[in-house]
C-alpha cells in the first residue's frame, strides 16, 4: 500500500515543554516560600498578597496545573502524534490550548494573590476562570479526539485509553465541582452547602488526583518508559485490566478525605472500600512498569532518563498503597488533619510527578532538537540531588505528623488532655518544618540544573519543527471480526472506547453523591442552626479570601480527645447554609469550628482577636499566624450585602423575602455593636472595617447548637 | 502490507523477546513500541481478590447485618464517640478529683505546688495575660489592682480568685474553667500567679480595677 508523508508537530511540544520548566520553578519557588513561611512568620511580610492564606493556593494550583499540566501536554502531543502516525487534526486548536492554558495559569496566580478564591481546594478559582478551563479543556480533548479520529494505526495503544480517560473523567469533575452562582464579576457561591458541597469538592479533589495527576502519566509512563528502556511493555492483559478497574474504582474513593467527619457513615464506607480495591488496580500500572525494564536493568545504572522513571514508578507504588491505608478509619483518625498527609502527597507529586516529568523532558527535548543530552552527568546530579530532597522533605513530615496526632490525643491519668494548649504542639514539629525546607530547597536545586542542564542541549541541537514521517493510510475495518476480543475492537473504535469510560466513571459519582442530596435522613436538621447574619456573612467571605481554611479546620471528629479540646463534635446540620463548606484538609493552627462558644474551651473575647489579628506574636512569640493588619484599614464591602443575601436566597438560604433590603442595615448596626466594644476595651477600630465582620463571623461559629457541651446529646 | 497480514504472520509463528523468553503480542506495535503476552501475575490477581473480599465484608458488617454481636465488632462513629466517653466517664469515677474547700482555701506554699502551678499558667492563662503575668488582652497580675475583689471588707483572696477561674466572666471573655482545670489544678495556678505580684515584668499593662492593700 502507497505511503502518505506527513508531519509530526514538535513546536507545540517545545511550547509545552518550556513552559512545564518555567511554571516549574515558579511553582517550587513558591513552595519554597510557603515552607519558609512555616518557619519564619515574618515571611509573610505582613502584606494581603503574600501571606500563607493566599500563597499556599497559589503554590498547589501552580506545581499541578501549571507544572504537571503542561508536562501532560508535552508528552501527550510528543507521544499522540507518533502512536497515531499522523499530525495533529488542528494547528490552531493546539495554539489556543497552549496560549489558553498559559493565560488560565496567569490569572490563576493574579485573582489568588488578589484573594479571588471560591475556598474549595484545588478547585480554587473563581467562575470567570472556570468557564475558560471548561472551554479550553474542550478544545484540548476535541483535537486529541479528531486526531485519533485521523489516525494510520488501526488500533489505539494503552497510553491513548488513558488519556481519553483523562480527557472525559476531568471535564465531569471540573464543571460539577464548580457549579456556583456569580454575586459579583470575580466572585460566587458554589450551588452546595455543608456537607453536600463537601461530598462534591472531595469527589473532585480526588479525583483530581486520580484523573489530572495520576491517569494521564500513566499514560506518558506507558509511550516514555518502553521508548526509554527499548523494551517491550510487560503484560497487555494487564494494561486491560489495571485500566478498566482503576478508572471504575477511583472515582469512589473520595470520601476517605471525609472519614469520622460529618458525612453519612454510608458514604465514609464506600470511600474507604473502593480505596482499599484501588491497589491491585494501581499496582498494576507500576509493575507493567518496572517489569517493561526486565532484561535492561543495566541500563538504568547508565542512563538517567531511566533512573527517574524507576524512581517514579516507585514512589507511585508507595503513594499508591500508603492512599488506601490512610483510607482505613483507625489509620486515619492519626493520619488526617496532620503533616501526615502532606508527606504523603508529596512523595506523589515530587516523586510520581516530578521524576517523571524530569525524565521525559531529558529524554524528549534531545530528541526534537536532534542532538544528544548536554550532560548525562549533571542530569545524575539532579536525580540524585532530588532523589534525597525526597527523603528530606517527607520523612521529618511523616515524623510530624505522627508527634501532632500523639499529642493531640495524649490524656493523663486524670483522663485530662496532656497538651491542651496547641501552641505546645506547633513548636513541638518547628524542628520537622526547617527539614521539610531543606528537603524543598535540594528540589528547587535540581530543577536549576535541569535549567542549565536542557539550556545548554538546546543551544548545541537545531530544533526540528516539523518532523517528517510516512505510513500507509489506515485500511477501514467495520465490524467486529472473528476471532477479534470484545477489547481489541474496542481498541479501534475511540468514540466507542470515550463512551465506555464515560460510563465507567459516571457509575460511583451518581452513587454517592445522588442520595446524600435527595435522602433528607443523611442531613438531619437541627432546628436552631440559622442563616449567618449579614455581617457574619461579610466575615465569612473574608475568611474565604485570606485562605484561613488554610490552617484552620471547622470540623471537630467524634473523638473524646476531640471535643476535650474544642467542644461538642460537628453535625452535618450544623453546616447547611455554608456555601462553601470549610471543614479544611490540615489543621496546621487549631480548629475553629466552635470558636465562638463562650463556654467552651477555645472562647475568646473580642478584643483578644482584635489584637490576635494584628500581631499574633505578640500575644504567643512562637506562633506561626501571619499578621493581617490590612485587616483594621481596608472597608467591608458592604455594598455586596443586598446581592450576597439574593444568591443565599436563590440557593434556598430561609432569609425572609425583601431581606436584601434590611440586611445592610443590619451589618452596620451588628457592627457597631462590636465596635463599640472594643472601644469599651481601649481599642479603636471603626465599625467598617474588615476585622469588624471576621470578629462577628468567628464569634459565631458553633454557637447554633448553644453554648452548653451537651444541647446535643 | 497489511495489518491483518502482520497479525496471521505472529499468530502461526509467535515472536520470542530474546532476553526474557516472553512471547511477543502479534500486530501489537505503537511507534516501536510492542507488547509482551504475559499473564496476569498470580499475586497480583489474589490481592486484587482479597481487596474485595475485604470490600464486601467491610460493608455487610458496617452496614447489611444487623445482629448485636456484629455491631459491636463494627460500630458507627457516632457509637464509637458513646463508648469512648462511657470510658472516660468510668476513669473519672474511678479517680474521683480531689476536692477543695473553698471556706478555709488559702494559698499553697509547696514548689511542687507552685511548679504545677505555673505549668498550668504557661499552658493556658498566659495566653491572655502574658507570659510573666504582665497582662495582654486580661488584666495584669503582678500589680496590686484587682478587678474582682471583695469590696465590702476591701479585700482580695484566692477565694474570690478561684470563683473567677471557675466560672469565668464571659461577658469579659474569661471562660470558666472548671471542666478543665481540676479544683486542685485551679488552687494550684492561682497560688503560683499570687507569687507574681510585684514582680515587675518588662511591658506591663495599665492598672484595672481597684488598689487592694489587703490580702487574705
Amino acid at each position: 500500500m502507497e505511503l502518505q508523508k506527513f508531519y509530526y508537530d514538535n513546536k507545540i511540544v517545545k511550547m509545552f515543554a518550556y513552559a512545564t520548566i518555567f511554571w516549574g520553578v515558579v511553582g517550587m519557588l513558591v513552595g519554597v516560600l510557603v515552607a519558609l513561611q512555616m518557619v519564619l512568620p515574618a515571611a509573610n511580610f505582613s502584606l494581603p498578597f503574600t501571606s500563607f492564606g493566599r500563597v499556599r493556593p497559589v503554590h498547589t494550583n501552580a506545581v499541578i496545573f501549571a507544572f504537571v499540566g503542561n508536562g501532560i501536554f508535552t508528552g501527550y502531543y510528543y507521544s499522540l502524534q507518533r502512536l497515531l502516525k499522523t499530525g495533529m487534526a488542528s494547528n490552531w486548536m493546539t495554539r489556543v490550548h497552549f496560549w489558553g492554558w498559559q493565560s488560565i495559569i496567569v490569572a490563576a496566580a493574579i485573582s489568588l494573590l488578589a484573594g479571588f478564591t471560591t475556598g474549595k481546594e484545588y478547585a480554587e478559582l473563581e467562575w470567570p476562570i472556570d468557564i475558560a478551563i471548561a472551554v479550553i479543556w474542550v478544545i484540548f480533548g476535541w483535537n486529541m479526539m479528531w486526531t485519533i479520529l485521523k489516525r494510520r494505526v488501526k488500533h489505539i495503544y494503552v497510553a491513548i485509553w488513558f488519556y481519553i480517560a483523562t480527557f472525559v473523567t476531568v471535564a465531569v469533575l471540573h464543571i460539577v465541582n464548580s457549579m456556583e452562582i456569580p454575586w459579583a464579576i470575580f466572585k460566587s457561591y458554589p450551588v452546595f452547602a455543608g456537607v453536600q458541597d463537601a461530598l462534591v469538592q472531595w469527589w473532585y479533589g480526588h479525583n483530581a488526583v486520580a484523573f489530572f495527576l495520576t491517569t494521564p502519566y500513566l499514560g506518558l509512563m506507558y509511550y516514555f518508559m518502553p521508548k526509554a528502556a527499548n523494551r517491550p511493555v510487560y503484560s497487555y492483559k494487564l494494561s486491560i485490566l489495571h485500566f478498566w478497574a482503576l478508572i471504575f474504582l477511583y472515582i469512589w474513593a473520595g470520601p476517605h478525605h471525609l472519614l469520622y467527619q460529618a458525612l453519612p457513615n454510608w458514604a465514609q464506607s464506600l470511600g474507604t472500600v473502593f480505596s482499599i480495591m484501588l491497589i491491585a488496580p494501581s499496582w498494576g500500572g507500576m509493575i507493567n512498569g518496572l517489569l517493561t525494564l526486565r532484561g535492561a536493568w543495566d541500563r538504568v545504572r547508565e542512563e538517567p532518563v531511566l533512573k527517574f522513571f524507576v524512581v517514579a514508578v516507585t514512589a507511585y507504588g508507595m503513594s499508591t498503597f500508603e492512599g488506601p491505608m490512610l483510607s482505613l478509619k483507625n489509620i486515619n483518625a492519626i493520619s488526617h488533619f496532620t503533616n501526615w498527609t502532606v508527606a504523603h502527597v508529596h512523595i506523589g507529586a515530587l516523586g510520581w510527578n516530578g521524576f517523571l516529568t524530569f525524565g521525559m523532558i531529558y529524554w524528549l527535548i534531545p530528541r526534537i532538537f536532534a542532538t544528544k543530552l548536554y550532560s548525562n552527568k549533571l542530569a545524575n546530579v539532579h536525580f540524585w540531588l532530588g532523589t534525597l530532597a525526597i527523603l528530606f522533605y517527607s520523612l521529618p513530615l511523616y515524623w510530624a505528623g505522627w508527634t501532632e496526632a500523639s499529642m493531640w490525643k495524649q490524656f493523663n491519668a486524670a483522663g485530662e488532655l496532656v497538651y491542651p494548649n496547641y501552641l505546645e504542639i506547633v513548636t513541638q514539629i518547628m524542628p520537622m518544618y526547617y527539614m521539610r525546607l531543606f528537603g524543598g530547597l535540594l528540589y528547587f536545586a535540581g530543577m536549576f540544573i535541569l535549567v542549565y542542564n536542557i539550556y545548554k542541549t538546546v543551544q548545541a541541537g537545531s530544533f526540528v519543527a516539523l518532523e517528517a514521517a510516512e505510513a500507509p493510510a489506515l485500511e477501514k475495518e467495520g465490524a467486529r471480526q472473528s476471532g477479534e476480543s470484545f477489547h481489541r475492537f474496542i481498541e479501534r473504535r475511540p468514540v466507542q472506547f470515550m463512551i465506555l469510560a464515560i460510563v465507567a466513571v459516571l457509575i460511583g459519582g451518581i452513587v454517592e453523591i445522588i442520595p446524600t442530596f435527595i435522602i433528607k435522613s443523611n442531613i438531619p436538621t437541627i432546628a436552631t442552626v440559622k442563616p449567618y447574619t449579614p455581617l457574619e456573612l461579610q466575615g465569612r467571605d473574608i475568611y474565604i479570601k485570606e485562605g484561613c481554611y488554610v490552617c484552620h479546620s471547622q470540623m471537630i471528629r467524634p473523638f473524646r480527645s476531640e471535643t476535650e479540646r474544642y467542644g461538642e463534635y460537628s453535625k452535618a446540620g450544623e453546616y447547611v447554609y455554608d456555601h462553601p463548606f470549610q471543614w479544611g484538609s490540615k489543621r496546621i493552627g487549631p480548629d475553629l469550628f466552635r470558636e465562638g462558644v463562650k463556654s467552651g474551651p477555645l472562647y475568646k473575647p473580642n478584643s483578644w482577636h482584635y489584637n490576635h489579628f494584628m500581631d499574633p506574636q505578640k500575644i504567643n512569640a512562637q506562633s506561626l499566624m501571619p499578621k493581617y493588619p490590612w485587616l483594621a484599614e481596608k472597608e467591608i464591602d458592604i455594598e455586596s450585602t443586598p446581592r450576597k443575601i439574593r444568591v443565599m436566597q436563590q440557593l434556598g438560604v430561609p432569609y425572609p423575602a425583601g431581606y436584601d433590603l434590611k440586611a445592610t442595615d443590619d451589618a452596620k448596626a451588628q457592627a457597631e455593636t462590636i465596635s463599640a466594644g472594643l472601644k469599651a476595651e481601649g481599642i479603636n477600630v471603626a465599625a467598617s472595617k474588615q476585622v469588624i465582620a471576621l470578629i462577628a463571623y468567628i464569634q459565631r461559629l458553633g454557637t447554633d447548637v448553644g453554648d452548653s457541651k451537651t444541647a446535643l446529646k | 502490507m497489511s495489518n491483518t497480514d502482520e497479525n496471521k504472520k505472529h499468530h502461526e509463528e509467535p515472536e520470542i523477546d530474546e532476553l526474557t523468553k516472553d512471547r511477543y503480542l502479534g500486530g501489537h506495535e505503537y511507534d516501536g513500541i510492542r507488547e509482551l503476552d504475559n499473564k496476569l501475575p498470580r499475586w497480583w490477581v489474589y490481592l486484587f481478590y482479597v481487596t474485595i473480599i475485604f470490600a464486601v465484608v467491610y460493608l455487610l458488617g458496617y452496614h447489611v447485618i444487623k445482629s448485636e454481636s456484629i455491631k459491636k465488632m463494627f460500630p458507627s462513629q457516632e457509637d464509637e464517640y458513646k463508648s469512648e466517653m462511657a470510658a472516660l466517664d468510668s476513669l473519672r469515677n474511678a479517680n474521683p478529683q480531689a476536692t477543695v474547700d473553698l471556706e478555709t482555701m488559702v494559698p499553697l506554699t509547696a514548689p511542687a505546688d507552685l511548679a504545677s502551678g505555673q505549668e498550668t499558667f504557661k499552658k493556658i492563662c498566659s495566653v491572655c495575660h502574658g507570659q510573666q503575668g504582665q497582662g495582654l488582652v486580661g488584666p495584669n497580675f503582678t500589680d496590686q489592682y484587682w478587678i474582682h475583689g471583695d469590696t465590702i471588707t476591701n479585700s482580695i483572696s484566692i477565694k474570690n480568685l478561684f470563683q473567677v477561674v471557675t466560672n469565668g466572666v464571659i461577658e469579659k471573655g474569661m471562660i470558666p474553667y472548671k471542666d478543665q482545670l481540676s479544683p486542685v489544678q485551679r488552687q494550684q495556678v492561682l497560688s503560683y500567679i499570687l507569687t507574681l505580684q510585684g514582680t515587675n515584668p518588662p511591658n506591663p499593662k495599665a492598672p484595672q480595677g481597684k488598689k487592694y492593700d489587703k490580702f487574705g
